[in-house]
């Protein structure tokens, strides 16, 4: 894999004169990942990377072609929109480390592993084509926090922190029915299952106008690097990146849109994802020095393009994940030098021994999904614990700021109710038969759903106080 | 004049049983007395902070239970969800009841005279607030289990503000 780094780094250098292949969806799957099939553990430690002097690119290898957003395999999307986000986390955590330490050697490599992890960031973004909507980037991120938040909450052997992952999977699964609404309402000419091919279903999850929550409804318990295991570690990195990147997306282009309905969905929705990056952000140990932190960050990156080059099916796409791979076990051998150098710690005292067997991959999980529904969507958070609903005492400060921020209108009800105004009936895709949960079927007894029940007497109630 | 002796035998007893669950705390590294310890102390936290919303007529005093109950009710989540993970596999189960000490604590309250009672109230959460910043700091510093020890860190300046502001409430009385 290490062999020969300058020779990664010349067969990438040619991307962006390559041209996109045509794809056909309906018979282009990912690579199988079953257990056994990647059984060979990865551990960057033990390879050589490309030096850091020869990591820069110029403008046009970073310009590269991007990918044809109708032919695009979902999941290659996917890993597009993901390893940005890795990437925007590496980059934003260097600054906030370089913004703590006053040692001029410490700033100076972060500045250089830095330089270089902005052009990683450019060459991923810059595969998304400008002619694919903001609205079918939606779609992409929303894929994308479904089929990563479930892939890591079945890989998850933490029982609290699979509930963790489980508790948002719900809320992000409903974004996903939300937008895609939003979508065929806006007459894209495009429906979302163009976007996310016949792999991940759109269907309500968690209603989103029951997601908002009071702030210390976030706050969840922390792992400790020293008694968790690998795994956990690896995945609380990879989701809290994830997630921060939707936050930022939706922030930032959730005032593109003309139309009120959608400006108003996406910054709806966009408060959704700040309680998600607080949710993960919290179980991440927070007593880890700068340096370790910053050597687990770039551990990670390691995992994540091994995990990519492994399952993409993009032969063009799977050449830049490489060439990243190759970069990324160089800022790791520095991020160890330091750690070594400056706080007298060795990675391998903290590392798994034997890297990580698994990569993380972006698969179906519809049933997975499924049964995550039936047993989870009533469930709310009160402090770090998951409990159904209906046991939060009547003066809960959920129902509080439920009142507060949904009074007036709720935009994600808006964009269901308008679209069966419109077209007779909502957007769902569904390949598995009925909603698992009764209430949410399209003509469901929706006011069966605790959620409803509960938030009907709490308005019951207020009323006869006033 | 038995109702005022009553409640200086009622104060002296919680003193005496105070004192001995500080100097129990300051050696507490095992994660079961931990987890137990802490348990009792949040319990007993939000019970007596319900008594004082009952009971005291100072806005100031009934501020400061309203935030003990929010403040211990986290802690008490916060340690369910380390007794879900896997790091804590293998320690008890946190006890559903009172211990005999916090037990009388709790009746003395609810039994002082109304024009003491907010003294009593204030006496009480010094002596808690520094029994369970003891265990706190103790746990966190020497205690056995890594998940437990994270517990006890997060909870540690909590309590040390409710104890600074539990002092300087019984400060601003006696002046």
């Amino acid at each position: 894999m290490a062999g020969e780094p300058a020779g990664a780094l010349m067969r990438f250098s040619c991307v962006g004169r390559l041209t996109q292949p045509s794809r056909n969806l309906s018979t282009e799957k990912p690579l199988s990942t079953k257990k056994g099939t990647f059984n060979m553990g990865f551990n960057p430690l033990h390879e050589r990377g490309i030096p850091l002097e020869r990591q820069m690119r110029n403008w046009s290898e970073l310009n590269v072609t991007p990918y044809d957003t109708r032919s695009v395999h979902p999941y290659t999307r996917c890993r597009v929109i993901f390893m940005n986000g890795i990437e925007v986390e590496s980059i934003i955590n260097s600054h906030n480390f370089a913004r703590h330490t006053a040692d001029v050697g410490v700033k100076q490599k972060l500045a250089m592993v830095r330089r270089a992890e902005q052009q990683q960031q450019k060459a991923v973004n810059w595969l998304i084509p400008g002619d694919e909507s903001t609205l079918a980037r939606t779609i992409g991120y929303e894929q994308v926090a479904v089929d990563l938040t479930s892939w890591l909450a079945r890989q998850e052997p933490d029982p609290y922190l699979k509930k963790v992952y489980e508790f948002a999977l719900l809320e992000d699964f409903d974004h996903l029915y939300r937008y895609a609404n939003l979508m065929d309402l806006m007459g894209e000419g495009r429906l979302a299952q163009d976007i996310t091919g016949d792999y991940t279903e759109i269907l309500p999850g968690r209603p989103t106008i029951f997601q908002h929550r009071d702030p210390h409804e976030e706050l969840n318990r922390p792992m400790t690097l020293t008694a968790a295991s690998p795994q956990s570690v690896m995945n609380a990195i990879t989701i809290t990146a994830a997630e921060q990147q939707t936050m930022n997306f939706y922030m930032n282009v959730g005032n593109i849109p003309e139309h009120p309905l959608a400006r108003a969905m996406y910054l709806e929705i966009a408060q959704i994802e700040e309680q998600h990056v607080s949710h993960y952000e919290s179980i991440l140990d927070p007593t880890l020095g700068w340096l370790t932190n910053l050597v687990l960050h770039e551990y990670n990156e390691c995992w994540l393009y091994w995990s990519c080059m492994q399952t993409e099916v993009d032969s063009r796409i799977k050449a830049l994940w490489e060439l990243h791979l190759n970069m990324e076990i160089e800022h790791l051998r520095v991020a160890c030098e330091m750690l070594r150098d400056v706080d007298g710690i060795e990675a391998e005292s903290f590392l798994p021994a034997d890297g990580l067997p698994e990569p993380l991959t972006f698969e179906p999980n519809k049933e997975y999904v499924r049964d995550v529904l039936q047993r989870t969507i009533e469930w709310t958070s009160w402090d770090s614990q998951f409990v159904p609903i209906t046991d939060l005492p009547a003066d809960h400060r959920y129902f509080d700021y439920q009142r507060k921020v949904n009074a007036g209108g709720v935009p994600t009800e808006q964009v269901i109710s308008q679209h069966r105004e419109k077209h007779g009936g909502e957007y769902r895709f569904a390949t598995e038969g009925d909603h698992p949960v009764a209430s949410l079927r399209e003509n469901g007894p929706h006011d069966q759903l605790s959620y409803w029940q509960v938030e009907t007497k709490m308005a019951r109630e207020l009323e006869g106080v006033r | 004049m038995a109702g005022t002796l009553k409640h200086t035998l009622d104060k002296v007893t919680d003193t005496v049983g105070g004192t001995a669950g500080k100097m129990n705390a300051s050696s507490v590294t095992s994660s079961d007395t931990f987890v137990e310890n802490a348990a009792i102390g949040n319990r007993y936290e939000i019970e007596a902070a319900r008594i004082a919303l009952q009971r005291s007529r100072s806005e100031p005093i009934k501020l400061f239970a309203q935030k003990m109950v929010l403040d211990h009710t986290t802690a008490k989540h916060q340690m369910s969800s380390a007794l879900e993970m896997r790091e804590t596999k293998g320690v008890a189960m946190p006890p559903q009841s009172l211990d005999s000490r916090r037990e009388s604590m709790l009746k003395h309250l609810a039994e002082a005279p109304d024009d003491s009672f907010d003294s009593a109230y204030l006496d009480q959460q010094v002596l808690a607030h520094e029994e369970t910043e003891t265990l706190m700091r103790t746990y966190a510093h020497s205690g056995d289990n890594s998940q437990l020890r994270s517990v006890a860190l997060g909870t540690l300046p909590v309590v040390q503000r409710h104890l600074r502001d539990a002092k300087m409430m019984k400060e601003q009385r006696a002046a």
